[in-house]
């Protein structure tokens, strides 16, 4: 499905930002890669594929910044790693080794909640607490489509929007919740209901990272201008089943798999930046580089 | 029979959190209406206009926007002291509280330790409408990672209070509602806790051990005192039902040889059956006679006209200590 952005981009991505825009999709394509070999062979237990959600993810967090703090959800792999969590710590709770693989206070990128949207909460509270201590108090928050659905997250809305929070709400609607799609999750989109909040929102198609960028950075300008609260929509394909347990052939058609993908973000921006000249076959030799050793070094440490 | 004159708790908890904010900058209180109102018991009256509204902070009408946000405030640093309006009114605050603050220092490899403490009146015998005579405490404390307090006096909630707040890890704090005014108590000995999160044996005797905690503390007293000196009862105010502090119990009961535990929530499951199981495994020698609980039958809380029946009394007390010590 292809969305219509609901405002113009504001704030475009230079070359450079393109670059390192497609260079941390990949990166973290050819670690999702690699953790579904490991799973397979039964090296690690389970994972959460972001396959798909690559531009959403990777744009939102290229365009807010460092120092935002970031509450995610599970499966924001692109921003952990984009944030300076290694991969071999971000492989670690999913090979029942601890519940948190990294020191959250070095990235600011806070551990997983697998509790369905009760980061939400702690992401206001936490943007409270920094604004009542003079600090910075920009937060970003990452939710799914399905979670929107538990009280929590319409209770963090209400509470951002009557405190005014520096929160930056991400929903990626990547249209399922596990087998539920998210037509019969909700009525209207996100972006309607966090208006009905009282929070200004955007909603958007998430294969561009570009447009994702221009849109969370113009959010971000909301945010730290007006000190109030924002939430992008983003609208997402995934290409993988919920996590590595779930059988998605089960419940979504073969049609709908393929299109979903056909419609990978990662090689159509790669294709595109190609295109553009803006990167040449050295550029991408010298990424699979990269990603080669990073899957090197997480199959000595997992494998 | 001794009766002492007290301060209500109610004023000595205002007197404390006063204090505490007045200390430690970090602290802040959060929860419905006790700002403006001064709280529904009025526990935290005058400390908004005293503080501000920023420490003082009356929040959204939503438990578990209270315990969610305050899990936020203290991974940023601050040290939030959360009221619920009623014990019966906690149950949209447990994923929050059982889920995550319970478990946030954990899952962060003790990168952060959040002192967070959740303040709840509790308990019946005041004709409460329904849902606002509840009896909770056991379900928090079956959850690794929460500390559950249970005091029955002004002085013990202002030790547990101070306590709390540097503990580093989520401390519920029940307050029996019926407690807030009154200003007598029976006499109880002088002898401090071993620390604040030990036990206390508030009156000594040779007997018989009775644990108890909350509000029905006094009503073991006033039996205890009432049974002396035919009787001489020991009396432990468990203070903490988690953890318990087992030690207290268990050489109480070496000295005495009986106990029995009283306490004002529903008897199964309940705080009274994991203490007549400690006993039962690391005090069985000591003991001259069964371990027996006195508690409410498992039912709901019954309407004002019927809370008599329901609730434990001073007689039933010393019955039960008569029929163990015949
Ligand atoms: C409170 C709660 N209920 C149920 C679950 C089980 N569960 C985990 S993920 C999930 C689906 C979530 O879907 P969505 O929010 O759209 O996120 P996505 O997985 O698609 O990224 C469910 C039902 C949970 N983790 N937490
Ligand atoms: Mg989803």
């Amino acid at each position: 499905m292809v969305l219509k952005s609901e405002s113009a981009h504001a704030t475009d991505p230079d070359d450079d930002t393109r670059r390192s825009l497609l260079r941390h999709m990949l990166v973290v394509r050819g670690l999702d890669e690699e953790a579904h070999r490991l799973q397979k062979q039964g090296s690690i237990d389970l994972w959460a594929s972001c396959q798909g959600q690559e531009a959403a993810q990777v744009g939102s967090a290229l365009a807010v910044g460092p120092d935002p703090a970031v509450f995610p959800s599970y499966r924001e792999h692109a921003v952990a790693l984009l944030r300076g969590v290694a991969p071999d710590e971000l492989m670690a709770q999913w090979a029942g080794r601890t519940f948190c693989g990294w020191d959250p206070h070095r990235v600011r990128f806070f551990p997983y909640t697998l509790v369905l949207a009760a980061q939400t909460l702690h992401a206001v509270g936490y943007s409270i607490g920094q604004r009542l201590q003079g600090r910075e108090d920009f937060v970003v928050v990452y939710i799914g489509d399905g979670a929107t659905s538990e009280g929590d997250m319409s209770e963090a809305m209400n509470l951002a929007a009557v405190e005014s929070a520096s929160v930056l709400f991400v929903c990626q609607n990547n249209g399922w919740a596990i087998s539920k799609p998210a037509e019969e999750q909700m009525r209207t989109s996100l972006a309607e209901r966090a208006r009905g909040f009282g929070i200004a929102s955007a909603r958007l198609p998430g294969d561009d990272p570009e447009a994702v960028f221009s849109a969370c950075a113009r959010a971000a300008a909301h945010i730290r201008g007006e000190r109030a609260p924002y939430l992008v929509e983003i609208q997402v394909g995934r290409i993988q089943g919920h996590t590595t347990s779930d059988a998605q052939e089960a419940y979504r058609t073969p049609d709908d798999l393929a299109r979903t993908r056909a419609a990978d973000p990662v090689t159509a921006y790669a294709a595109r930046l190609s295109d553009r000249g803006l990167v040449d076959s050295a550029w991408l030799d010298g990424v699979d580089a990269e990603v080669r050793e990073m899957r090197e070094l997480l199959v000595k440490e997992y494998a | 029979m001794s009766t002492v004159r007290s301060t209500g708790l109610a004023e000595s908890i205002n007197a404390t959190l006063a204090d505490l904010l007045d200390s430690d900058p970090r602290l802040l209180l959060l929860g419905e209406d006790i700002g403006r109102l001064g709280g529904v018991f009025r526990v935290t009256r005058d400390l908004q206009r005293r503080f501000g509204a920023d420490r003082v902070r009356d929040s959204l009408l939503a438990e578990s926007t209270i315990i969610g946000q305050a899990v936020g405030m203290a991974i940023s640093g601050l040290v939030p002291v959360c009221e619920i309006q009623f014990d019966g009114f906690s149950y949209p605050a447990v994923n929050q509280l059982v889920t995550q603050a319970a478990r946030i220092g954990g899952r962060w490899n003790g990168r952060v330790s959040p002192s967070l403490v959740v303040r709840i009146p509790t308990g019946g015998g005041f004709r409460g409408v329904e849902h606002h005579n509840e009896s909770n405490e056991a379900l928090f404390a079956r959850y690794p990672g929460i500390s559950v307090a249970c005091p029955s006096t002004g002085e013990d909630a202002d030790q547990i209070l101070r306590h709390a707040v540097t503990l580093g890890s989520p401390v519920v704090m029940y307050e029996p509602i019926r407690l807030y005014w009154r200003r007598s108590a029976p006499a109880r000995d002088p002898e401090p806790a071993r620390s604040p999160s030990a036990a206390r044996i508030v009156r000594r005797g040779t007997d018989l051990t009775v644990a108890t905690f909350g509000a029905i503390t006094h009503e073991v007293l006033e039996a205890a005192h009432a049974l002396a000196p035919d009787v001489d009862v020991e009396v432990v105010d468990l203070r903490w039902v988690a953890p318990i502090d087992m030690n207290t119990v268990l050489e109480s009961v070496a000295r005495t040889g009986r106990l029995l535990v009283v306490h004002e929530a529903s008897k199964d499951l309940g705080i009274g059956a994991e203490i007549a199981a400690s006993v039962a495994e690391h005090g069985f020698d000591a003991l001259r006679g069964p371990v027996r609980r006195l508690a409410p039958d498992r039912r709901t809380y019954p309407p004002a006209n019927f809370e008599k029946d329901y609730l434990i009394g001073v007689q039933e007390i010393k019955d039960e200590v008569l029929v163990m010590t015949k």
